[in-house]
C-alpha cells in the first residue's frame, strides 16, 4: 500500500468504511488517522498520517507468536488465525506501530452500547450483531482455509488490519482504499513494476515507518516528511488502555 | 430469536478459548436459517447519501434483503466511488433502535421533557390534518412550515407551503445567504465565489474549510479532489482564516486573518491592485457600471431615465452603451454638477485603505498583504486569452473559496469587496477565475434586489421588504424575536402552528434562549423526524417519524461544476419501524387538510416544480404512489425506462459541460446579459429611504453603495471580554443530521473548544480542563455561557477560540454526553444579525478555569 500524504485530508472516512466493512467493535480502529501538528504559532503545520497495520517483511509479531496464530502470507499480508489465537498478547508488545487491539469484551456486547436486540430490528436483521454484520467474514480463505478475516471478533482474541482479505480475495481494493475521498491511499503489488503503486513509488520520494527497526513495511508513505518528534498528536481517537 | 441468540451467545462465552471457533459464533447462514432463510443472497443497490448536502451516490450492498455497507457510487460524478465518513457511518443511523419508531402524541405540559404515548398513523394524521384544516379556514398565514436544510430539489417542500398558502423558514441565514445575495446582487448568479478548479493557478481560500467541510455546492469529497489534483498540477492556494486547521497542509501560505475583518482585507487588496495597475480595464469598462457617473449625492447621472457615461473621444456625456471609449477615471463637470465615474469613487473610496492599514486591523503582517496583491497580480495574467473546447475566452488564474467568510455581521458586504477583488482583476466568469454557480444563469435576484420597495408596517413576522432588513434572508431567529415583541417590530401577526421538519431550532439557531421563547408561544406543533428533536421534546404535539436514507427522494444534481448528472434516492430497503417518508406524509397530510386534489393543490403544484410533461403530469384527481412520481418525472424528462433507469444505474450521466455553460464570458449574451454592480447605487436609495421611515442607524449602517469598512459591533463589548470566539464545522458531522450515529460519535465524541496553548497558560487553564466560556452581548450587554472542555491546537490565533458548530443535544442517549453547541453563546439580535438578516458567528468572550 502507498500512502500519499500530500493528499490526505485526515477526514477518517478509510476508519469508517474499515470498521463497517470489517464489522469491528468499538474502540477497535484496524486503520488510525493521527492529526497532529508540528512547530508553534504562526509558524505551525498541520500533517496527517494514516496507520494501517504496515504487513512488514519482517514482522515483529508473527516471531513472538507462540501458536503461529500470526502468519504471514506468501504475498506478504499479515493474518491472524482466530482458531489459533491463545490472547496472549505478545504482538502487541512486540508490534512497534501500534496496529494490534486485544477483544476484553465479548464483540457482540460491544457495539456502541445500543439495544441491537430490538425486537422490530430483529425482524429486518435477522438478530445479526452488528445489524450490518458482513457475511464474507464467516468465510475462511487461503490455501489452508483459515479463518482470518475477523468474523465474531472473539472475545480473548488479537485482531488487527487483514488489508480486507475477504475483498482483495475478490479482486477489490481493501475497504479504506476504496472510500478514500481524494485518492490517498493506492494499493497494489509492490513486486509489479507495472502497478499503480510501482509508479507512484517511482515518482515521488518514500518514506517507512520507524525505517531503522528493519521491519521494513509494505506500506510506504510519499508527500511531506516522515513525523517529527515534536509533533504533537491533536483529535486522538479515545480508545481505552488496552493493557 | 433474539433472546436465543443471546442466551446461546452468553451460555458459550464461559467456554474455553480452545473449543473450536464454530461453537462461540453464529455465522449469518446460521442466523438466517434460524429464520426460515434457506441461503444467503447478496445484491447492490444505487441510492444517495442522507448526511451531506451534496448527495453523494451510493451503491448499498444488502445481504438478504438487509444493508450491511454504504458504499460511494463509482459513476457518480460528485464521488466517483468515494464516501466521506459520515456516508459510510449512516448505517448505524439507519439501524439505530433510538430512533422514532411510532408517530407520537404528547401526554404532558409543553416547554418540558415531553411525555409521549403511541399512536397509530391514522390518528396522527388526522390530528395534525384538522388543525391544518382549521387553521386554513381562519388564515393560512397562522401556519409556519419551517425546514433545516432540503435535501434535492425542493419542489414536495415546495408544493406543500404553496398549495397550503402558508409561511415558511429555512437555514440559509445561519449558512451563506449574505453570500450568495451579495452574489446575487453583484453579479446576477446564484451562489457564492468558488475558483475554475481545472484551471485556477492561484485561490484564495478565504474562510474555506477545505478539510472539515465543503462549501455552498458541496460537503465535502468533490472539491477536496479536485483541490488534490490541482495541487499536483501546481496550483498555489493561500488560506485566510483565524484557524489553519481547514486548510492544513493544502495550502501554500496561511494568513491569520482576526475574525470579522476580511471586508477590511479585501478592501486593501482593491487598493493594492489598483496602485499596482493591475486591473483589467477592459472588463470594467465593458461589463461592469464602473464608468457610469456618479453625482455627488451618491446616485447615478440620467439624462431621459438613462445612466450617462464620460466619452473620452467626445469630451462629453453620452448614454451607457453609445460611448467608443467610456472613461473610468477623472472628475468632469456636467450641467453645474461635478461627477465622476463610480469607478472613480471606489478608487477614492479605497485610496485610504493601505495593506498597512489592513494589516492592523487585520492583525496580520504586512509582507503577507503586499505579497498576496503581488501574487494576485502576476497571475491574473490581464489581456491573457486561452482557447477551451474550441472557444476562446480571457484567461484569469486568479480564484477564490469564499462561502462561509460570509458568516460574520459584514457578511454581504464583505462578499461585495472580495467581488470587487476580482472583477478588478477581470476573473470573473474567465477561464481559471471565480465561478458562482455549477451553470452561468441570471437569478431573478438580480433584478428583484434592485427593485425593493420597502414598506410601512405592519410587516410579515420575518420582516420582509422591512425598514429594517430590506434585503432579508429569512432568519428564524428574528422571525423569533418579533414574535416575542411584535409591536417593536411593527408586526401583526404571528403564526400559531408550527410544522417543523427536519430542523432543531431550540439547539441549531443562536441564541437558543430567545427560540426557546418564542416556541413557546406555538399553539400547536407537529415534527417530523427519525429522532425526537429537542424542539419536539419542549414544544411538540404530535411527532411523526420520518423514513432516513430509506425513501424516495429527489431529482437531485449529480454536478460535479465540469460533469453533468442527476440521481434520486432510492430506498434500499423499507422504512425501519414505522417510519415513512416524508413525500408520503406530505401527500397524506394534504389529502386529509383538502388541499391535495385539483387545480392550484398540492398535486398540481407538484406537477409544475417538477415540470412534467403534459404526457407524464400527475391526474390531479388521486394520490399518487411516491415511486410513480418519480417514474413520471424520469419520463417526463426523457428517459424512456423512468424510474426503473435510476433503480438500475443509480446516476444518469450526461456528460462534459461545455464553455458556455460554464463561463460567463462564454454564455450567450456575455455574463448572461447583466451588467455587474461595482457600484450599488440601489444600496443608497435603500439606506435613504430607511433613515426616513426612522429605522436606527444600525439597521441602515451597512446600506452602502460600496463596502464600507467599519468595527464590528462586538468591538463594543467590554475588555474583560478578551478573546473572539469563531465556530467552524467538523468533517464528521453535518449539522445535527450525522448526530445519532454512533459511529461518528466515536471519531468524535465530544464537544472542545480549540483554544492556543499560551492563551490557555496565561489563565492557568491545561489542555482537556473544563472552563467556563462567557459571551458579552455588546449592544444589550447581555450575557451567556456554558462549561466546555479545552484542545490545545497552535493553529488558532492567540486572540481567537474556536467551537464547532454541532453538539448541544440532550434527548437523543447517545448525544447527551457530548457537551454544549456554541450557539448558546452567539448572539441573535441587532449587531450581530447583519443587514441583510444574516446570521454573525463571532462574538467576544472571556475564557477562565471552571
Amino acid at each position: 500500500m502507498v500512502i500519499d500524504l500530500d493528499r490526505c485530508m485526515g477526514c477518517r472516512a478509510c476508519m469508517e468504511a474499515c470498521k463497517v466493512e470489517n464489522n469491528t467493535s468499538e474502540q477497535i480502529f484496524w486503520m488510525n488517522v493521527f492529526r497532529y501538528e508540528e512547530g508553534d504559532y504562526p509558524d505551525v503545520t498541520m500533517k496527517f498520517l494514516p496507520r494501517p497495520c504496515q504487513h512488514c517483511e519482517n514482522p515483529p509479531c508473527v516471531k513472538v507468536c507462540p501458536t503461529q496464530a500470526r502468519y504471514q502470507q506468501d504475498d506478504g499480508i499479515v493474518l491472524t488465525d482466530f482458531e489459533k489465537c491463545i490472547g496472549c498478547r505478545y504482538c502487541i508488545v512486540a508490534c512497534p506501530y501500534g496496529v494490534n487491539f486485544f477483544n476484553w469484551k465479548d464483540p457482540e456486547d460491544n457495539y456502541y452500547g445500543l439495544d441491537w436486540d430490538d425486537k422490530e430490528l430483529d425482524s429486518v436483521t435477522d438478530g445479526a450483531v452488528p445489524p450490518w454484520k458482513n457475511p464474507d467474514l464467516d468465510k475462511r480463505y487461503g490455501p489452508d482455509e483459515r479463518l482470518v478475516a475477523g468474523s465474531g471478533h472473539f472475545r480473548g482474541t488479537t485482531e488487527k488490519c487483514t488489508f480486507c482479505i475477504q475483498r482483495v480475495t475478490k479482486g477489490l481494493d481493501p475497504a479504506c482504499v476504496e472510500t478514500c475521498p481524494v485518492d490517498a491511499l493506492i494499493f497494489g503489488d509492490l513486486d509489479d513494476p507495472q502497478s499503480d503503486v510501482s509508479q507512484t513509488l517511482r515518482k515521488k520520494s518514500s518514506f517507512k515507518l520507524k525505517e531503522e527497526l528493519n521491519t521494513n513495511p509494505k506500506v510506504r508513505y510519499v508527500g511531506q516528511t516522515a513525523p517529527q518528534t515534536d509533533g504533537r498528536e491533536i483529535e486522538a481517537i479515545p480508545i481505552e488502555a488496552r493493557d | 430469536m433474539a433472546s436465543t441468540r443471546r442466551t446461546f451467545l452468553k451460555g458459550t462465552a464461559a467456554s474455553g478459548a480452545t473449543l473450536a471457533v464454530a461453537s462461540r459464533f453464529k455465522p449469518l447462514e446460521v442466523l438466517a436459517a434460524e429464520n426460515g432463510k434457506a441461503a444467503l443472497s447478496e445484491d447492490l443497490v444505487p441510492t444517495t447519501c442522507w448526511i451531506g448536502k451534496q448527495d453523494c451516490g451510493i451503491l448499498a450492498r444488502r445481504v438478504n434483503g438487509r444493508v450491511v455497507k454504504f458504499e460511494g457510487h463509482p459513476r457518480n460524478p460528485l464521488n466517483l466511488g468515494a464516501l466521506c465518513p459520515k456516508g459510510v457511518g449512516q448505517i448505524a443511523a439507519v439501524y439505530d433502535p433510538n430512533r422514532v419508531k411510532t408517530p407520537l402524541a404528547r401526554t404532558n405540559e409543553k416547554g418540558v421533557a415531553g411525555e409521549w404515548r403511541q399512536i397509530s398513523w391514522n390518528e396522527a394524521l388526522d390530528t395534525v390534518a384538522k388543525q391544518l384544516r382549521e387553521y386554513r379556514e381562519k388564515d393560512p398565514e397562522l401556519i409556519l412550515w419551517q425546514k433545516g436544510r432540503s435535501k434535492a430539489k425542493d419542489f414536495y417542500d415546495k408544493a406543500f407551503v404553496d398549495s397550503a398558502g402558508i409561511e415558511k423558514l429555512g437555514h440559509g441565514a445561519y449558512c451563506s445567504d449574505a453570500g450568495y445575495r451579495a452574489a446575487e446582487y453583484t453579479i446576477g448568479c446564484h451562489g457564492v465565489l468558488q475558483p475554475d478548479m481545472r484551471h485556477s493557478r492561484y485561490v484564495l481560500a478565504w474562510g474555506w474549510n477545505a478539510t472539515g467541510a465543503g462549501g455552498n455546492k458541496f460537503c465535502y469529497i468533490t472539491w477536496p479532489r479536485q483541490l488534490s489534483e490541482a495541487r499536483e498540477r501546481g496550483m498555489k492556494v493561500v488560506a485566510l482564516d483565524p484557524r489553519l486547521r481547514a486548510t492544513g497542509p493544502h495550502a501554500d501560505e496561511w494568513v491569520p486573518l482576526r475574525p470579522a475583518t476580511d471586508l477590511a482585507f479585501a478592501l486593501a487588496l482593491c487598493n493594492g491592485l489598483i496602485q499596482q495597475g493591475t486591473i483589467d480595464r477592459e472588463y470594467l469598462a465593458e461589463h461592469t457600471n464602473s464608468p457610469w457617473l456618479v453625482k455627488e449625492d451618491g446616485t447615478f447621472l440620467r439624462e431621459g431615465g438613462k445612466e450617462q457615461v464620460w466619452d473620452t473621444a467626445k469630451g462629453a456625456i453620452g448614454p451607457v452603451g453609445s460611448a467608443g471609449k467610456a472613461a473610468l477615471e477623472g472628475t468632469y463637470t456636467v450641467g453645474g454638477e461635478t461627477v465622476k465615474p463610480a469607478f472613480q469613487v471606489f478608487k477614492e473610496h479605497v485610496a485610504k485603505r493601505t495593506p498597512e492599514w489592513a494589516a492592523e486591523v487585520c492583525g496580520v503582517e504586512v509582507d503577507q498583504i503586499r505579497r498576496i496583491i503581488r501574487d494576485l497580480g502576476d497571475n491574473a495574467m490581464i489581456g491573457k486569452t486561452i482557447e477551451v473546447d474550441g472557444v476562446r475566452l480571457p484567461y484569469r488564474p486568479v480564484g477564490v473559496m469564499a462561502y462561509h467568510m460570509a458568516q460574520q455581521e459584514e457578511g454581504f458586504q464583505a462578499v461585495r469587496a472580495q467581488l470587487l477583488v476580482f472583477m478588478l482583476l477581470g476573473a470573473i466568469g474567465a477561464v481559471g477565475g471565480v465561478r458562482i454557480d455549477a451553470k452561468w444563469e441570471i437569478d431573478d435576484h438580480y433584478q428583484e434586489l434592485d427593485e425593493i420597495e420597502i414598506g410601512d408596517p405592519p410587516y410579515d413576522f420575518t420582516l420582509k421588504e422591512s425598514k429594517y432588513f430590506p434585503i432579508n434572508s429569512g432568519n428564524p431567529t428574528i422571525a423569533a424575536k418579533t414574535m416575542l415583541d411584535p409591536k417593536r417590530y411593527g408586526v401583526e401577526k404571528i403564526p400559531e402552528m408550527a410544522i417543523i421538519h427536519m430542523a432543531n431550532p431550540v439547539v441549531s439557531f443562536p441564541n437558543t434562549d430567545v427560540i426557546k421563547e418564542a416556541y413557546k408561544k406555538f399553539k400547536f406543533m407537529t415534527v417530523l423526524s427519525p429522532w425526537l428533536s429537542e424542539t419536539a421534546d419542549l414544544y411538540a404535539d404530535v411527532v411523526l417519524p420520518a423514513a432516513t436514507v430509506e425513501k424516495y427522494e429527489g431529482p437531485m444534481k449529480a454536478n460535479d461544476m465540469y460533469v453533468d448528472g442527476v440521481s434520486l434516492r432510492m430506498p434500499p430497503m423499507d422504512p425501519l419501524f414505522e417510519s415513512r417518508g416524508e413525500i408520503d406524509i406530505y401527500l397524506d397530510l394534504a389529502e386529509r387538510a383538502g388541499f391535495l386534489k385539483g387545480k392550484d393543490g398540492y398535486l398540481d403544484i407538484l406537477n409544475s416544480e417538477l415540470e412534467l410533461t403534459p404526457a407524464h403530469a400527475l391526474p390531479l384527481d388521486r394520490r399518487p404512489e411516491v415511486a410513480n412520481i418519480f417514474d413520471r418525472w424520469a419520463k417526463s424528462e426523457g428517459i424512456a425506462k423512468g424510474l426503473a433507469y435510476f433503480e438500475e444505474k443509480g446516476v444518469e450521466v450526461k456528460g462534459e459541460m461545455t464553455p458556455e455553460e460554464i463561463y460567463g464570458y462564454a454564455a450567450d449574451p456575455v455574463f448572461g446579459g447583466a451588467v455587474h454592480r461595482l457600484y450599488g447605487e440601489s444600496l443608497l436609495r435603500y439606506q435613504r429611504q430607511m433613515k426616513a421611515k426612522k429605522a436606527e442607524k444600525i439597521y441602515w449602517q451597512d446600506y452602502t453603495p460600496l463596502p464600507t469598512w467599519r468595527e464590528p459591533t462586538m468591538e463594543r463589548s467590554p475588555g474583560a471580554y478578551d478573546l473572539y470566539l469563531i465556530s467552524f464545522k467538523l468533517v464528521e458531522n453535518k449539522q445535527s443530521r450525522s448526530s445519532f450515529t454512533a459511529l461518528l460519535a466515536e471519531l468524535m465524541p465530544e464537544q472542545r473548544l480549540h483554544i492556543n496553548p499560551d492563551t490557555a497558560k496565561e489563565r492557568g487553564i491545561g489542555d482537556g480542563d473544563e472552563v467556563w466560556v462567557e459571551a458579552n452581548n455588546a449592544v444589550t450587554g447581555g450575557t451567556a455561557r456554558l462549561k466546555v472542555k479545552t484542545m490545545y491546537t497552535q493553529a488558532i490565533r492567540p486572540d481567537t477560540v474556536g467551537m464547532p458548530h454541532h453538539f448541544g443535544l440532550w434527548v437523543y442517549p447517545g448525544a447527551k454526553e457530548q457537551g454544549p453547541t456554541p450557539n448558546v453563546l452567539f448572539q441573535a439580535g441587532e449587531g450581530y444579525v447583519a443587514c441583510t438578516a444574516d446570521q454573525s458567528f463571532h462574538v467576544k468572550v472571556q475564557v477562565r478555569k471552571a
